[in-house]
């Protein structure tokens, strides 16, 4: 598993203060609940650079951190673990709806 | 507020409830306003039960001794439906989680438990946690005492206690009323068993450094009798020493549980009955009148007399198969004839164990009021209980269950899974539990075959803090990462039933997710081939040993 | 480091390390970390002027019981001063325990101290500041519900 992000890609992530929502630092600066719209690190050195902007961005939201993606040849992303895929994606299984009197 | 069964709140206990959100919300307000780092207000909003998991923040909200009015539970499913996606998690430790809680909500969301007397004080956090009781309390017929009257009295003590807010880690707190105990005793940082001396009186047996995790230990005993006034002074005793000499270097050794392993019990014994004997007769010692005035609150309802054969029961039972197999699993036996404990099972085949929509919560609270007293119990199993049922009523109430799909007759059973929220929620885990949960229930769903196997607990963990109780599971499974592949280990024989505590041993090498199923089916045939009559499965496994199971999973799955 | 006190006087007494002190044990003032034995004060607390308890981190609750202990089985009745990393939110735990002084570099700490012992008016349990517990009052006012 990838600890070690040498030559790999990167993203920043967080969850935002206010509601907990999983947010990605985007090419502006900015946080975006978007996967798709996260920006990119090549490399470690990028990834630095990147955590480091995203650690100066980090008012309204918690602990931001790099996760470990990679792109399919249409450069769609995916990140790498399981944990970041079901953070980015939400849960693998049907939640019960609020009225609903049976799980379906 | 309408007359409950069990401690009924007065104006102190109103007044520090609000109080306590009033501060909580003025920290909120200095948190999103930057005044706070989250390194500061991680402990504050963890000790008003918030978590921040992987999508969202999750609100513990404390259930106090697993028991509920038809009123709060209403208002749970109320919070659900406007503050979270309408529906919640039943935990292991008689609580309530909603995932989807924003922070800047909670305030609001606090504010109106606190309405029906409900709060999420110190269900996080390094404090002394929801103390839980059995959930038969008050109706089964093995009790020598109430223990809910002792978590109460504990549940006061502890909160906001000055001196133990900052802990060198989680304490939780269990009691049990009965021989048979029903609340896992022996696996907590504190276990509390009331029972009678050769002399008639009442006290209790006081157990410390139990827990599962990551370092699963069985608790000693450090006092085998206490007299029921002493109980605060003592416990008081056993946190101060917990609070000066517990670990504090290192995170996975910081539970009393290490602190009792590493001096042994005698020493540990030693600094405790020091630190009592130096602060007996002080101004916790607790007078009998308060003990009463909190006991009779706990008085069980006025039970109408009721007849205990009832033909229409009995009828229904030879016509209904179905019927006859709820009676037999999720139907228990109440002190007051004519009268029975029903189990909701919220165990549904191929439903994520333990959750209820806010229309099956209300459901639930409607039943309670129509038949059960207006009372409902959450037990450490994920499920939901129905402490006082006419016999009579039981077709009803099963009727009326089943409407809400909670009268699978599979409570004690194979599908009675317990599972924690796992890698689709939680921040901690390194699997998933719930999926795997999933398909073993739909796996087994078939009724007849469920009761053929009989008892059978499972217990899955997505990680070794193991709050899916996996070590003492008949079968426990622990969820693992292994270079980023969701691995399960499987172990077999721990118990906390009928008095035994027992940890599980593991089988053999993890398996992957998909052969899960497929190991659970082999250690059921082993069992089935080689049990001796009325032999449970977890019987069967201390009589033959690992090795025949051993050899029936690894050569069916490898 | 600002010090903070509800009286508006405090010691300026140099608080001595405690193994340094227990050299000079007639020096009114002490300093203690988390791990010392408040116990071995007892014979010198009629003496002592100021005692300093000190938290690594504000999570570290150690100094919690030092103070209790000093308060209430020592019977310290001189300034008891927490150090190091002290917060307002812990205010009201730590006047309950019996600490009357605090250093403190957090902004709003003056404010946070004046309304400090308002934020509850229950108590479930008794501690070093003596305020009566729900429970006693409940005997004294009889005021169960039957």
């Amino acid at each position: 598993m990838a600890k070690n992000l040498n030559g790999e890609l990167s993203i920043a992530s967080a969850n935002r203060l206010v509601d907990g929502v999983v947010v990605f630092l985007d090419d502006a600066g900015q946080w975006t609940h978007r996967f798709d719209r996260a920006a990119v690190a090549r490399g470690e050195r990028q990834g630095e650079i990147l955590l480091e902007r995203a650690r100066a961005e980090a008012f309204g939201v918690v602990d931001p951190y790099l996760v470990a993606v990679a792109e399919d040849d249409n450069g769609a992303l995916e990140p790498l673990s399981l944990r970041e895929r079901i953070r980015a994606s939400g849960l693998t299984f049907d939640a019960i709806a609020a009225d609903a009197v049976r799980y379906a | 507020m309408p007359d409950t069964h069990f401690y009924r709140y007065d104006s102190y206990d109103r007044t520090l409830v609000a109080e306590r959100v009033e501060q909580f919300r003025d920290q909120v307000r200095r948190r999103l306003a930057g005044e706070l780092t989250e390194e500061q207000f991680k402990p504050l909003r963890l000790t008003n039960g918030l978590y921040l998991q992987l999508h969202a923040y999750m609100l513990r909200i404390a259930i106090p001794y697993g028991t509920l009015s038809s009123r709060q539970l209403r208002k749970l499913a109320s919070i659900a439906r406007k503050y979270d996606r309408g529906y919640g998690h039943f935990t292991t430790r008689q609580n309530l989680q909603l995932n989807w809680i924003k922070l800047e909500d909670a305030p609001d969301a606090l504010a109106e438990l606190a309405e029906v007397d409900m709060h999420a004080m110190q269900t996080s956090g390094n404090v002394i946690r929801n103390v839980t009781a059995d959930h038969f309390a008050g109706a089964a017929i093995d009790e020598i005492e109430d223990p809910r009257i002792w978590c109460e009295i504990v549940r006061q003590w502890s909160t906001l206690h000055p001196e133990f807010s900052f802990l060198p880690r989680k304490f939780k707190i269990a009691v049990t009323g009965s021989p048979n105990d029903r609340a896992a005793v022996r696996v907590h940082d504190i276990g509390l068993r009331l029972w009678r001396n050769p002399a008639g009186e009442v006290g209790f047996e006081v157990i410390v450094g139990g827990g599962l995790g990551r370092t699963p230990m069985i608790g000693k005993t450090v006092r085998e009798f206490l007299p029921r006034n002493e109980l605060l002074a003592y416990l008081e005793a056993v946190l101060r020493v917990y609070n000066r000499y517990g670990r504090r270097d290192n995170l996975y050794k910081a539970r009393i549980k290490i602190l009792v392993h590493e001096l042994g019990v005698e020493k540990m014994r030693e600094e405790v009955e020091a630190e009592y004997a130096a602060a007996r007769g002080g101004p916790l010692g607790l007078p009998d009148e308060t003990i009463e005035a909190i006991a009779r609150q706990f008085a069980p309802p006025a039970l109408a007399e009721r007849p205990a054969i009832v033909p229409e029961v009995e009828a229904l039972k030879l016509e209904d198969r179905d019927f006859a197999l709820w009676l037999k699993a999720n139907v228990s036996p109440h002190r007051t004839p004519g009268y029975a404990i029903v189990t909701a099972s919220l165990k549904p085949a191929g439903a994520p164990p333990g959750d209820a929509s806010a229309a099956q919560m209300e459901g639930v609270a409607d039943i309670a009021d129509a038949y059960a007293q207006g009372e409902i119990r959450v037990s450490h199993e994920q499920n939901l209980v129905l402490p006082h049922v006419a016999v009579a009523d039981l077709p009803a109430v099963w009727r009326a269950l089943g409407t809400l799909g909670f009268a699978e007759a599979n409570v004690g059973k194979i599908t009675d899974i317990i599972a924690c929220p796992g890698l689709d929620y939680c921040a901690l885990a390194n699997a998933r539990s719930i999926p795997v949960a999933q398909r073993i229930s739909n796996h087994f769903a078939e009724l007849a075959r469920q009761h053929d196997i009989g008892d059978l607990k499972i217990k899955i963990s997505g990680c070794i803090n193991a709050c899916g109780h996996h070590h003492v599971g008949h079968i426990g499974i622990l969820g693992v990462d292994k270079n980023g592949v969701e691995l399960y280990q499987i172990s077999l024989g721990g118990d906390v039933d009928f008095g035994n505590t027992a940890l599980g041993a593991i089988l053999g090498p993890a398996v992957t997710a998909d052969k899960v199923v497929e190991a659970v089916d082999a250690l059921v045939a082993t069992y089935l081939e080689s049990r001796t009559d009325g032999e449970r499965f977890v019987e069967t496994y201390r009589r033959i040993g690992a090795q025949p199971f051993k050899d029936r999973v690894y050569g069916t799955v490898h | 480091m600002a010090l903070f006190t509800e009286a508006g006087t405090s010691s300026i007494l140099i608080a001595l390390p405690y193994a340094d002190w227990r050299q000079r044990p007639q020096w009114p003032a002490v300093a203690l970390v988390n791990t010392d034995p408040v116990e071995e004060l007892a014979p010198h607390v009629g003496e002592l002027r100021l005692i300093t308890l000190h938290f690594p981190k504000f999570s570290d609750g150690r100094a919690y019981s030092q103070a209790r202990l000093l308060r209430g089985r020592l019977g310290y009745e001189g300034e008891l001063r927490a150090t190091g990393n002290v917060l307002q939110d812990q205010l009201p735990f730590m006047l309950r325990c019996g600490f009357d002084s605090f250093e403190s570099e957090q902004k709003g700490f003056a404010e946070a101290l004046a309304k400090a012992r308002t934020l509850f008016s229950v108590v479930y349990q008794p501690a070093e500041d003596h305020r009566a517990t729900a429970a006693r009052l409940r005997l004294e006012a009889n005021h169960f519900f039957p």
